[in-house]
């Protein structure tokens, strides 16, 4: 398994005429998501737009969401992968016992209509959000997600995608795997990137207490992280950087006030299809850039005495 | 100010083979003469102009996508550590930016080729281009399939055609313009591919790969823009797709073009179980075809990396090989497909694969038409071309390697059969001086006054050991950017695009269409010119 079969918002567009959200409520998530790009669009070859197009929404509870869908799949929690299992059998004709299908609160012939429909979708896409990738099973559901979708291209073409939100994060993925391969969780205290999810991710150095201090850009752990990970924020020395106080500012040492990208700084967003967008600031602001702080604190650092792995000579490189 | 003084040099495209003389630099450029100024003794050593990759996949969403993919494989990559002077990274299969500057450098390259960018996230390309350190590069993007350019082609438009093309082009800050699987990956969109020439591209009527082809050669030519064509032909991988590349030769009659990675396009047979070699039926109709290049996109045995625009082909692999698949479509331009995959001596398909590609390389007879890429990283890593150097400079070690493959495979191949040897000023021209030339890049490729000061300088070894690898000196820009092994500071390359002339009015066109198929606005297509560190613009006139 693994693998991820894709495409731009622009494909949907112009081309999805079925749409699967799974996991997510974009109507209060992502509120433009419908309007912009998936259902009310005319596209190239979905001329009469929302009509042209079927909408399933798979979710454990019935969220605004909902509204916009043509057909609502409520599962139970924490059923996810033995839903996809199943519709991941169902679409290679493999024999599916009524039971099995019972406990995911849907029953087979629901699941075998989905896989109807999926079949039949001249253009079908997954769109899968926290609720799939952050519940129990985690990067297993979505690459259960992604394989049902890749295999669907045996039989119609069909592209997935994460609902990746939070302000700038496909950004720091894409800049992150360029510079040193990995997208997240990365450990460079050896002088070379090194990645493992689970033991070098925010979330887990936080709450094991493993970092000794805190710099922090565009991102509000203190309103998201487990509270021994928010507790360790406030035990260290963190320094935040923010256009406002949040959560996290009002736990850190240090506060420095930025000016706000895309209204008051230029820079760069990404998609959550990796689509790269430039940001034009519409006001001044009297407060410096994060990228201009970021660049006074390593000249500072550079005046310092070289501390780099290399220099010293105590540790073992590879 | 520079001189190295006493060594052997090799500058083909000056005709200088093997003379020993001093070259002398001064403000970058090769220049006649210095006075004072540091001196480097080359005596015992060979010197050579720096490399250029006329075809890799060094930057971008795609190769971005790649390293996303698969973390596992940079478990076994070389690491490189921070130090004040150079940024980590990681090398590998697919190496992380900064890490890809100093790979390339540190064997003696020093200007690279990207063969492949969606116009969509161009601004991204650039931005990594913008992080790989000491090489200068240049990007060409993807246009066989965008849809905007079809529909004109359809509507036969070819005017407007090619005010779009030249619009696009410099819209994407870009160098030169390459064709991915003609119509192919268009019809990917619908799930479907286009393996002939002659039949309408899906969702057309009259457009045809055949008449894509030939009307963008033309665009190309006309625009006179200093890099042909650059094709990636249909059918690609596929057994028996000889016929298709041998058609497409035949439609670029009176057009220049690049004929990229053409070991993939030389295959005959009718299925896996009977492909063979077809490099030497290739070689004798692109011999006869002076308006072509081409590049090896030779293979090497290992751990590789697929990653093309041909989406439909990317699928193929996927199910042959089971392993991961990436797939992106990007709207209205084009596809990418990346499945990793592994080169196996025992296998029939891989080790006809590897005999195709040197085949080509010793049966193509003018070394100005033919030049080394594995095209990185999809046949083998580009720091791996030492090894391919060997293989060509060396027929007992082709024999060598020939002995381990299995028995089925030498009647499929006509490799055991070749002697040629490659000359050390062959080798000159196929890596840099051929290549320098194909692109138009008139300072590079070579070391007469007025050249670029990117020069490479290697311990003459006779015997049998090899040479290339581990260059004593690389002089990049006139700086000394590696010495003995070692990477130093040096400045950020610059990177290479056009201007070509379009009638400005086409925006007018362009506008209002891109508020219907696209989903970023007009205005925030086209990359800004602040966003290239170091742009030497090439104004077409």
């Amino acid at each position: 398994m693994g693998g991820k079969v894709t495409c731009t918002l622009g494909e949907v567009k112009n081309r999805a005429d079925f749409i699967v959200y799974w996991g997510g409520n974009p109507a209060e998530c992502h509120p433009r998501h419908f309007t912009k790009y998936t259902l009310t669009q005319k596209g190239r070859f979905v001329p009469e737009g929302r009509k042209g197009r079927t909408m399933v929404l798979v979710d454990i509870r019935e969220t605004p969401s909902a509204r916009a869908a043509d057909l609502f799949l409520q599962i139970r929690p924490g059923k996810d992968f033995e839903v996809l299992t199943t519709l991941r059998a169902l679409v290679k004709k493999q024999r599916v016992d009524e039971e099995a299908a019972a406990g995911t609160g849907l029953t087979l012939d629901q699941l075998q209509d989905l896989v109807d429909r999926m079949k039949r979708a001249r253009f079908g896409v997954l769109f899968f959000g926290m609720g799939v990738s952050m519940t129990r099973g985690k990067h297993m559901n979505s690459a259960a997600v992604l394989t049902l979708a890749a295999e669907l291209n045996a039989f119609t073409k069909f592209v997935c995608m994460p609902m990746r939100g939070h302000g700038n994060v496909t950004g720091s993925d894409m800049v992150l795997r360029w510079s040193t391969g990995y997208p997240f969780g990365i450990n460079l205290s050896r002088g070379y990137p090194r990645f493992n999810p689970g033991e070098f991710s925010t979330v887990d150095l936080l709450v094991r207490g493993d970092n000794d201090a805190a710099l922090i850009l565009g991102a509000d752990p203190g309103a998201t992280m487990p509270q021994p990970g928010i507790e360790h924020l406030a035990r260290i020395p963190t320094i935040v950087l923010d256009p406002k106080v949040t959560h996290t500012s009002r736990l850190a040492r240090v506060h420095i006030t930025t000016a706000a990208t895309g209204i008051s700084a230029p820079g760069t967003v990404y998609r959550m299809d990796e689509v790269p967008l430039p940001l034009r600031p519409a006001l001044k602001s009297p407060y410096p850039t994060d990228e201009e702080v970021i660049r006074r604190i390593r000249r500072a650092v550079a005046e310092k005495p070289a501390w780099t792995p290399a220099a010293n000579a105590g540790m073992a490189i590879s | 100010m520079l001189r190295i003084t006493g060594g052997k040099v090799y500058d083909p495209a000056n005709n200088i083979d093997g003379v020993v003389k001093d070259v002398c630099i001064a403000e970058g450029r090769v220049v006649p003469e210095v006075k004072g100024g540091r001196s480097v003794d080359a005596s015992g050593m060979v010197v050579l102009p720096g490399g250029v990759d006329i075809h890799s996949h060094i930057a971008g969403a795609a190769l971005n996508f790649a390293r996303g993919l698969t973390p596992e494989n940079y478990r076994r990559a070389l690491t490189f550590s921070h130090t004040p002077e150079r940024r980590a990274g990681l090398g590998g299969i697919t190496p992380t930016t900064f890490a890809t500057g100093y790979l390339y450098a540190a064997m003696g390259w020093t200007t690279v080729n990207e063969a492949a960018v969606p116009i969509l996230s161009a601004r991204h390309t650039h931005e990594e281009m913008h992080d790989i350190p000491i090489l200068d590069k240049a990007s060409l993007v993807l246009m066989a399939n965008n849809e905007i350019v079809l529909d004109l082609l359809e509507a036969g438009e070819v005017e407007r055609a090619r005010h779009v093309v030249a619009w696009l082009l410099w819209a994407a800050k870009a160098y030169g313009v390459k064709g991915v699987n003609p119509g192919g990956v268009v019809a990917w969109k619908s799930g479907k591919n286009a393996n002939t020439l002659s039949d309408p591209v899906e969702g057309y009527t009259r457009v045809t790969p055949a008449g894509i082809i030939s009307s963008l050669a033309g665009i190309v030519d006309d625009l006179r823009l200093p890099h042909p064509l650059h094709l990636h032909c249909n059918n690609l991988g596929v057994p028996g797709n000889v016929a298709t590349t041998i058609e497409t030769l035949k439609i670029l009659e009176g057009r220049r073009c690049h004929m990229a990675h053409l070991q993939f396009h030389a295959y005959g047979g009718d299925g896996w179980g009977t492909i063979r070699s077809e490099a030497a039926t290739l070689a004798e109709h692109f011999n006869a075809r002076t308006n072509l290049t081409a590049d090896a996109g030779a293979i090497l045995f290992g751990d590789a990396m697929t990653i093309t625009a041909d989406g439909p082909w990317e699928h193929v692999l996927y199910k042959l090989t089971g392993r991961k698949w990436g797939n992106v479509d990007v709207e209205n331009e084009t596809g990418c497909g990346i499945v990793p995959y592994t080169y196996k001596e025992r296998s029939l398909v891989n080790a006809v694969q590897w005999a195709a590609g040197l085949e080509l390389l010793l049966l193509i007879s003018d070394p100005w038409r033919i030049f080394l890429t594995t095209d990185h990283p999809n046949g083998a890593c580009f720091w791996r071309y030492p090894e391919l150097i060997d293989l060509l400079m060396h027929a007992d070690r082709r024999r060598e390697c020939l002995s381990r493959l299995a028995p089925a495979a030498l009647k499929r191949i006509v490799l055991p059969d070749l002697d040629r040897q490659y000359t050390l000023s062959e080798i000159a021209i196929i890596t840099s001086a051929g290549p320098a030339r194909a692109l138009g890049l008139a300072r590079k490729g070579h070391l007469g006054v007025g050249a670029d000061a990117d020069v490479v300088l290697y311990d003459e070894m006779p015997g049998d050991r090899p040479l290339f690898g581990s260059p004593r000196y690389v002089i990049k820009g006139g700086e000394i950017a590696v010495e003995d092994g070692e990477i130093r500071p040096v400045s950020q390359g610059r990177e290479f695009i056009v201007r070509p002339r379009f009638d400005e009015g086409i925006e007018d066109f362009l506008r209002p269409l891109f508020q219907k198929v696209y989903t970023i606005s007009f205005n925030n297509y086209a990359v800004e010119m602040e966003r290239l560190a170091g742009a030497e613009v090439h104004v077409c006139e």
